[in-house]
C-alpha cells in the first residue's frame, strides 16, 4: 500500500512508530535494570526519544482520532517521563549532605522556634519546681503514677538514693535500650512534633507539661537533699533527650505557624515549604533520642560516679551544640 | 440555572489525572484510589512483619533477651525495619515499595518535577503519624479509658477521611511532601485500523461515502466504532458469534438509515462496510479538526448553537 493513500494521521504514525517502539524498549530496560546501568548511547537516546514522544503526543492530540494511538502515546510518554525524571541520588551522598550541612543549617534557620521550644520546657520546669515547694501535693497532679515508679513525696531518702545509684540487674543493655525508646519521652517527642500542625497549641502544652513533670521531680529530690545527685542522674541522658523534645517541639511549632500564618502562599504550599526544615528538625530529634537511648540503656548503669555523669551528659550536649553552630557554614 | 453553573465550573478545572511535566505537554496518569493504596500498604506491612518474625525467631533461639523485654525489642525492631524500608525502597525503585510494585501504583511529584529525596522521606515519616501510631493505638486500646478510645477513633477517622475527600486522594504526608500516587500506565500499541488494505466488496467496487453522509457523527461515535471493530479480531464460537452478527447487522442498518446510504449491504460485507465507514469517517473528522472544527460527538451542531 502506498504512503500517499494513507490518511494524514496514519502517515504520522507510520513515520514515527519505530522510534516509539525503541523508546518502549529503552523504558523497559531502564525500569528493570536501572538508569545508572545503561550505556551512554542508550541513556542519551532515552532522553531525546522521550522529548520526541512528548511532541508526538501533543501533535497526535490535535490531528489524530485513533484511540489506540492516543492511548499508547499517553502511556508511553508517561512511563518514559517517570524514567527520565527518576531520582538520581546516591545514598552515601544523601547522608553526607544531611550531616555536613542540611541539618545544622536547618537548625540555625529555625533558631527562634527552637528558642521557643526550650522556653516552653524551661518555664514548665520552673513552675513545676516552684509549685512543688508551695505544696507537695502538686507532685501527684503532674506525675502519672506509672512514670513515678514509687518515687513520691512520701518516699524516703534511702529509697530515692537507691534508684539513682543502684544498678537494676534485670533491665540493662539491649532490653533497657528498647524499653527506653518506647518510653514516655519518645512518645512525647513524636506527639509534640506531629500535633504541632494543629495550630501549635498541643505542642506548646505538651512541652510545658513535660517541663512541669521535670520541675516537680527535680524539686522532690532537692527537698530530700539529693539535688546534685539527681541532676547528675538526669543529665547523663537528659541533656540530649530533653533537647530532643524541645527540638521536636520547634519542628511542630514551625508547621503550626506555617498553617496559621501562611503569608502570601496557600496553606498547603506554606506547609510544604515549612516542612523542609521541620522534617530535618524531626530527624535531628530522632537521632538525639537514639543517642539518649544508648546513654540510658548502657551508660547510666555503667557510670555511677556523679562527676562522670555530669561530664558525659553535658559533654555530649556541647558536641551537639558545636555541630549545630559550626557545621556547614558557607565560606564568605 | 444552578446545575448549568456547576457544569461550567467543572469543565474549567483541568482533569485531576493530568500531570504537567517540564516539557509542557500534559500527561495523563490515573490517580490511584484509596482501596488500592490500602492494599499496597497491607502488603508492605505483611512483608516487614515477615522480616521481623524471622529476626525475632533468631533472637529467641540465640537466647539473648529476657522474656520481659521481648515485646519492647520487637517493637523497636519493627520500627527499625519499616522506617528505612519505605524510604529506601521508594528511593531505589523510583517511588515504589514492594507492595506498590505488586499493585502497579507509583508515587509521582504533584507539580510534575522529579521526585526529591526530601519528599520521599517526608511522606514516609508522616506515614508513622498517619498509619502506624493510630494502628498501635488501636492495638493498645482498653475499654477502661473511653477518652483514649475516642481520641484514637477521631485520629483514624481524620487520617482516613483526608484522602477520601481530597481531589487527588492525597493523605496528609502527600500534601506536605507535594506528591500523589498514580496507577502505572501500560503502553500497548494496537494496529492502526486505517492502515488496513483498501476494503473490497465482492463486486470490486468498494464503499463510497459522500461528504454530507459523514457529517452525522463525532469523535465519540467514531471511537466507539473503533472499539467494536477491534473486538472483531477475536473469533468466538457458536452462540456468541451469532449474537455478534446480530449486533453488527443492527448497527449497519442504523448507520445506513442515519447517513442515508441507499444501496443495501449484503450480510457477508457488513464488517467491511463498517471498516470502510470508519476510515472515511475518521479521515473526514480529522480533516474538520485541522480546520478548527472539533466534533466531540454527534450533538456537536447543537452545542455550537448554544455557545
Amino acid at each position: 500500500m502506498q504512503d500517499q493513500d494513507l490518511m494524514r494521521s496514519a502517515r504520522f504514525r507510520k513515520e514515527r512508530e519505530a522510534d516509539w517502539q525503541r523508546l518502549e524498549q529503552l523504558v523497559m530496560a531502564a525500569e528493570s535494570r536501572g538508569l545508572q546501568y545503561m550505556d551512554f548511547a542508550e541513556a542519551r537516546d532515552l532522553a531525546s526519544l522521550y522529548r520526541q514522544a512528548t511532541t508526538s503526543l501533543a501533535i497526535a492530540r490535535e490531528i489524530s482520532l485513533d484511540k489506540a494511538l492516543l492511548g499508547y502515546l499517553e502511556a508511553l510518554t508517561a512511563r518514559a517521563y517517570l524514567c527520565v525524571y527518576a531520582p538520581q541520588e546516591r545514598l552515601g551522598g544523601l547522608f553526607q549532605r544531611f550531616f555536613s550541612h542540611g541539618a545544622p543549617q536547618a537548625m540555625r534557620r529555625s533558631w527562634p522556634f527552637i528558642l521557643l521550644g526550650f522556653l516552653c520546657m524551661g518555664l514548665g520546669a520552673l513552675s513545676g519546681y516552684l509549685l512543688y515547694f508551695e505544696s507537695a501535693d502538686w507532685y501527684y497532679v503532674f506525675m502519672p503514677a506509672e512514670l513515678a515508679g514509687g518515687r513520691g513525696p512520701d518516699a524516703t531518702y534511702e529509697a530515692l538514693r537507691s534508684v539513682i545509684y543502684d544498678q537494676n540487674p534485670d533491665s540493662s543493655g539491649l532490653g533497657a535500650f528498647a524499653t527506653y525508646l518506647f518510653s514516655h519521652n519518645t512518645r512525647i517527642a513524636i506527639f509534640v512534633f506531629g500535633l504541632g500542625v494543629f495550630a501549635c497549641a498541643p505542642a506548646v502544652v505538651l512541652t510545658f507539661y513535660n517541663g512541669l513533670m521535670l520541675g516537680a521531680f527535680y524539686a522532690l529530690h532537692v527537698d530530700r537533699g539529693l539535688g546534685p545527685d539527681i541532676a547528675g542522674w538526669l543529665s547523663i541522658h537528659g541533656v540530649t533527650e530533653l533537647s530532643a523534645i524541645c527540638i521536636a517541639c520547634a519542628g511542630g511549632l514551625k508547621l503550626g505557624t506555617a498553617l496559621m500564618f501562611p503569608g502570601d502562599v496557600s496553606r498547603i504550599t506554606s506547609l510544604r515549604l515549612a516542612g523542609r526544615d521541620a522534617l530535618k528538625l524531626a530527624l535531628v530529634a530522632a537521632l538525639m533520642l537514639l543517642v539518649a537511648a544508648f546513654l540510658e540503656g548502657f551508660g547510666r548503669q555503667l557510670v555511677q560516679d556523679i562527676y562522670m555523669r555530669f561530664i558525659i551528659g553535658w559533654g555530649i550536649g556541647a558536641l551537639w551544640l558545636i555541630w549545630f553552630l559550626f557545621a556547614g557554614r558557607e565560606q564568605k | 440555572m444552578i446545575p448549568r453553573l456547576r457544569r461550567k465550573r467543572k469543565t474549567e478545572r483541568p482533569s485531576r489525572n493530568q500531570l504537567m511535566p517540564p516539557e509542557g505537554v500534559p500527561l495523563t496518569m490515573q490517580i490511584a484510589g484509596v482501596g488500592v493504596r490500602l492494599g499496597a500498604q497491607i502488603t508492605d506491612i505483611a512483608i516487614t512483619t515477615a522480616a521481623l518474625v524471622c529476626i525475632m525467631i533468631l533472637l529467641a533461639t540465640l537466647n539473648i533477651t529476657g522474656p520481659q523485654t521481648i515485646v519492647a525489642i520487637g517493637a523497636l525492631l519493627f520500627f527499625l525495619i519499616r522506617v528505612p524500608y519505605y524510604i529506601l525502597a521508594e528511593l531505589a525503585w523510583n517511588g515504589q515499595t514492594l507492595g506498590k510494585r505488586i499493585m502497579k501504583i507509583k508515587v509521582v511529584s504533584h507539580d510534575g518535577g522529579p521526585l526529591t529525596t526530601h519528599a520521599l522521606v517526608l511522606r514516609n515519616m508522616m506515614k508513622e503519624a498517619e498509619v502506624f501510631l493510630p494502628g498501635t493505638l488501636v492495638l493498645m486500646l482498653d475499654a477502661s479509658s473511653p477518652l483514649g478510645s475516642l481520641l484514637a477513633f477521631g485520629w483514624i477517622a481524620i487520617c482516613l477521611f483526608v484522602p477520601i475527600f481530597d481531589r487527588y486522594r492525597r493523605r496528609l504526608g502527600d500534601m506536605m511532601a507535594g506528591t500523589h500516587v498514580i496507577h502505572l500506565p501500560v503502553p500497548v500499541l494496537l494496529k492502526d485500523l486505517a492502515r488496513e488494505p483498501r476494503v473490497m466488496t465482492r463486486d470490486k467496487k468498494g464503499f463510497v461515502f459522500l461528504s454530507h453522509q459523514l457529517d452525522h457523527y463525532g469523535a465519540f461515535e467514531l471511537q466507539t466504532l473503533e472499539g467494536l471493530l477491534r473486538a472483531q479480531e477475536t473469533r468466538p464460537s457458536g452462540n456468541i458469534l451469532a449474537e455478534r452478527d446480530k449486533t453488527i447487522a443492527a448497527i449497519v442498518e442504523k448507520i445506513r438509515k442515519k447517513i442515508g446510504y441507499a444501496s443495501p449491504v449484503p450480510p457477508a460485507d457488513r464488517v467491511k462496510f463498517l471498516q470502510a465507514f470508519y476510515k472515511a469517517q475518521r479521515e473526514h473528522l480529522e480533516q474538520r479538526q485541522l480546520f478548527g472544527d472539533r466534533r466531540e460527538n454527534k450533538h456537536y451542531a447543537q452545542n455550537g448553537e448554544d455557545a
